[in-house]
């Protein structure tokens, strides 16, 4: 018995023909185990090592050297909260404390109450001009507040949708020649 | 090009660090090793390189260029290495004094020849809880790692595992082993002798002593048939460390963990050190008396066991007793493969690095002759030989996904290497083809396997390797005394060494042996001689390919203990045949002209050449 089931298995044995080096597939093949589990246990490093032909141990160096993938239980819903530079200046102290205090957690990486939560504080995701932002569920969403944020949290909570918000229309950046 | 005002000539390609030992120029380095692909990975080589940018450049993964001039000494290289440095020691915890490296430590050495005299940092280090034991012989101290990745590379490379690796990323960085498991890897222990500060150090010599406490002699392995060449380091009459020492005709520079860490029977305080006649302490005379007088004249009714590291010379004395008063006795060598004796025209070890295609039979090499191995591994990984394995079971070199595996039915072997003449890699194999075969363990005809072997290596062109098992198992087949006979039914049985692997037979009434542990079997035996060991005891095997290679015992022979040539020597007179050897030098010359095979013998032993001063650390040429 197989902790990842038989089509993620499928997925992954497919991947290595995509790659001029077939080991280049790990990171992908992290990316389905860890979709299907919420987070990647030894078992599951080992059966997509053993699928791509590669030994565990390399599979667990990759898998340690990237932040988003995570080794330990995660809530069901990730908030990555960029706290970089443009985000800080902006406000993400603040709307890093909302968040906390709306999932109960005190620091990154714990894992809310009822398990639906959790967060992490990540670099930049490139998304300077709408700061502050995060990630949550594979969609991005701007110009975050205390309240805006608090409001993503509940529609997770209440099993709403986890469709990206719009993004405003903004002016079109001046380009130095027209300066 | 010019190195530090000196002219030198290299190869194209050579790098520049290796081109500065050619003149003696020390340039230091952490992550780069001979055997290992450079990395640059710890930036100590730096040098000042002309023509070039105008910065200092990594020594270790620069190749020279025709009149290139490098400056080691220049104001910039010095400060540039000195700095290194000081980024190394950053979160190294220098506790020396609790360290096993210490004295032979190239972090201490570099650090006291290139670093700055006292440290600038004052901040909080790095923590890690330690020791971490990586298996049970090996010990990890994250805290004193400068992560030269010498030993994952090692794993990578070399022995083609990566149960170590690197955890986290940039300055969390740290080496750790599979999901936290211990090794399992046979070639472990060679990250020892690697790792160039204490991160690495061996759990069985822990806290056991200063290297300039301990003699050295280059010896040789006695585990297998390989013949790795090894370091025996000795204090106090203790055998306390076994560390490879490089011969690339042979191991380069690897051994196995069996040749590493088995050694503290050496040191066994219960080692047997007098004769025991009938459970009472003795004397030589009266043991060596009541030993002859329950062999002699048994004939057929007589076995005989011998080890697997019975050394030329104790085969070739067997060789002289069994043709005079022992004839017709019954002989059995401990673990030995059923394979005949070799084409005088075989393959050598080092010859596998040129082959074009490597055919290994019926051996699970990794387990039968671990460091040939690892030979075979470059051979594919570094030179891009093609390999092809006939098993019925995976075997170690599977890891290679390219590597073609043909599973045989147990037993059709020899079929199987019949059929592989036509095989596509063997059609044109663009250079010489290594044929290494083992015997099954038992499961083939050896005789066939070895005829199929020698026809497929003559239509293909190629030479064949015979992987024999036990450590002299060439020399006893030379001196004819490697024996294959069953035990069963034997009166008198003579186990020299160990006793049987299948057990005493229960026909035997008179048993004595020599051995130099106490062994529940003993309680049986009339006579127990105490027997010396490969650390103590002078005389040579032949290895796999033929090479003679002679032990060089760091512990004198401890009083009563005597060599082994002695002992049968007194056995013979005993017996009533005067051999009159006055020495092993007598017996070896002897050989040497009685047996074509030990030839070599006639050669006498050098004495230990006084080694070369390296200029980074004794373990670590």
């Amino acid at each position: 018995m197989t902790v990842l089931s038989e089509h993620i298995l499928e997925e992954i044995r497919d991947l290595p023909s995509k790659f001029p080096q077939p080991r280049s597939a790990v990171m992908p093949a992290l990316d389905l185990a860890q979709e299907e589990l919420g987070h990647l246990t030894p078992e599951a490093m080992t059966e997509v090592a053993h699928e791509l032909q590669l030994d565990p141990g390399y599979v667990e160096g990759v898998a340690t050297f990237y932040t988003l993938f995570h080794l330990a239980p995660t809530g069901k819903h990730r908030f990555y909260v960029c706290t970089n530079l443009s985000c800080m200046l902006r406000g993400a102290d603040d709307v890093v404390a909302r968040l906390k205090s709306e999932i109960g957690v005190h620091e990154p990486g714990e894992v809310s109450k009822d398990g639906l939560f959790s967060y992490e504080e990540v670099e930049c995701l490139g998304a300077c001009e709408y700061a502050p932002m995060c990630r949550v569920d594979h969609a991005y969403h701007y110009d975050l507040t205390p309240d805006s944020i608090a409001r993503l949290v509940a529609e997770r909570r209440n099993g709403g949708s986890a469709v990206a918000a719009p993004k405003k229309a903004r002016a079109p950046r001046k380009r130095k020649a027209d300066a | 090009m010019t190195i530090d005002g000196q002219s030198v000539t290299v190869p194209p390609g050579t790098l520049i660090v290796e081109a500065a030992k050619n003149v003696g120029v020390e340039i230091p380095v952490f992550c780069y090793h001979h055997k290992l692909d450079p990395v640059g990975a710890c930036r100590l080589c730096l040098v000042d390189i002309a023509p070039g940018p105008p910065r200092p450049q990594t020594a270790c993964t620069t190749p020279v260029a025709p009149n290139m001039v490098i400056k080691t000494q220049s104001a910039m290289a010095v400060q540039a290495r000195a700095e290194i440095l000081e980024f190394e020691l950053v979160n190294h915890p220098l506790d020396c004094p609790v360290c096993d490296k210490g004295g032979e430590c190239p972090l201490q050495d570099f650090t006291f020849r290139h670093g700055y005299p006292t440290s600038r940092i004052d901040g909080p280090r790095l923590h890690f809880k330690k020791p971490i034991p990586l298996s049970a012989n090996i010990a990890l101290d994250r805290e004193r790692c400068v992560l030269c990745y010498r030993c994952t590379r090692y794993y990578d490379e070399i022995a083609w595992e990566q149960e170590l690796t690197t955890g986290q990323r940039g300055v969390q960085s740290f080496i750790t082993s599979q999901f936290d498991q211990p090794l399992t890897s046979i070639f472990s222990g060679n990250i020892i002798d690697l790792c160039p500060v204490g991160a690495l150090t061996s759990r069985v010599w822990r806290f056991e002593s200063r290297p300039w406490d301990m003699t050295q002699t280059g010896s040789v392995c006695s585990k297998c048939a390989v013949g790795c060449s090894v370091t025996l380091w000795q204090r106090r009459g203790q055998l306390v460390r076994v560390t490879s020492r490089e011969n690339d005709d042979i191991d380069e520079g690897w051994i196995c963990d069996r040749g590493r860490f088995d050694y503290t029977d050496v040191n066994d305080p219960k080692r047997l050190r007098v004769p025991v006649v009938k459970g009472a302490g003795s004397t030589w005379n009266t043991a060596i008396d009541a030993l002859a007088a329950g062999i002699k004249g048994k004939g057929p009714k007589l076995g005989i066991s011998l080890p697997q590291d019975l050394t030329n010379e104790e085969a070739f004395l067997f060789r002289r007793l069994l043709d005079g008063p022992l004839k017709g006795a019954k002989v059995k060598m401990h673990g030995r493969t059923a394979l005949p004796e070799p084409d005088p025209n075989q393959l050598l070890i080092k010859e596998i690095d040129d082959a074009r295609v490597i055919v290994v039979v019926a051996s699970d090499t990794e387990k039968d002759v671990p460091v040939v191995n690892l030979r075979i591994k470059k051979a594919v990984s570094k030179r891009g030989a093609q390999l092809i394995v006939v098993h019925p079971d995976g075997v170690d070199l599977d890891r290679n996904p390219h590597t073609v595996h043909v599973r045989n039915a147990a037993g059709s072997a020899a079929a199987e290497v019949e059929k592989l003449a036509s095989h596509e890699l063997l059609k044109s194999p663009g250079g010489p083809v290594a044929i290494l075969f083992g015997d099954g363990h038992g499961s083939e005809d050896a005789a066939d396997l070895a005829a199929a072997c020698a026809e497929l290596a003559s239509k293909v062109g190629g030479k064949v390797m015979p992987l024999y098992r036990a450590t002299n198992e060439r020399g006893a087949l030379d001196a004819g005394v490697a024996g294959w006979d069953k035990l069963d039914g034997v009166q008198a049985l003579l186990s020299w060494g160990p006793p049987p692997t299948a057990g005493i037979p229960s026909s035997v009434k008179f048993l004595a042996t020599w051995d130099h542990l106490q062994r529940p079997d003993h309680s049986r035996a009339a006579v127990v001689l105490p027997a010396t060991t490969f650390a103590e005891q002078q005389g040579s095997y032949t290895n796999l390919e033929g090479r003679v290679q002679f032990l060089r015992p760091p512990i004198p022979v401890a009083e009563p203990l005597k060599e082994s040539w002695e002992v049968l020597t007194e056995l013979a007179v005993a017996l009533g045949l005067e051999l009159g050897y006055t020495g092993i030098f007598a017996v070896q010359r002897d050989a040497a002209q009685t047996l074509p095979g030990l030839a070599d013998l006639a050669e006498p032993p050098s004495p230990t050449p006084v080694p070369t001063p390296v200029l980074i650390g004794p373990a670590h040429p």
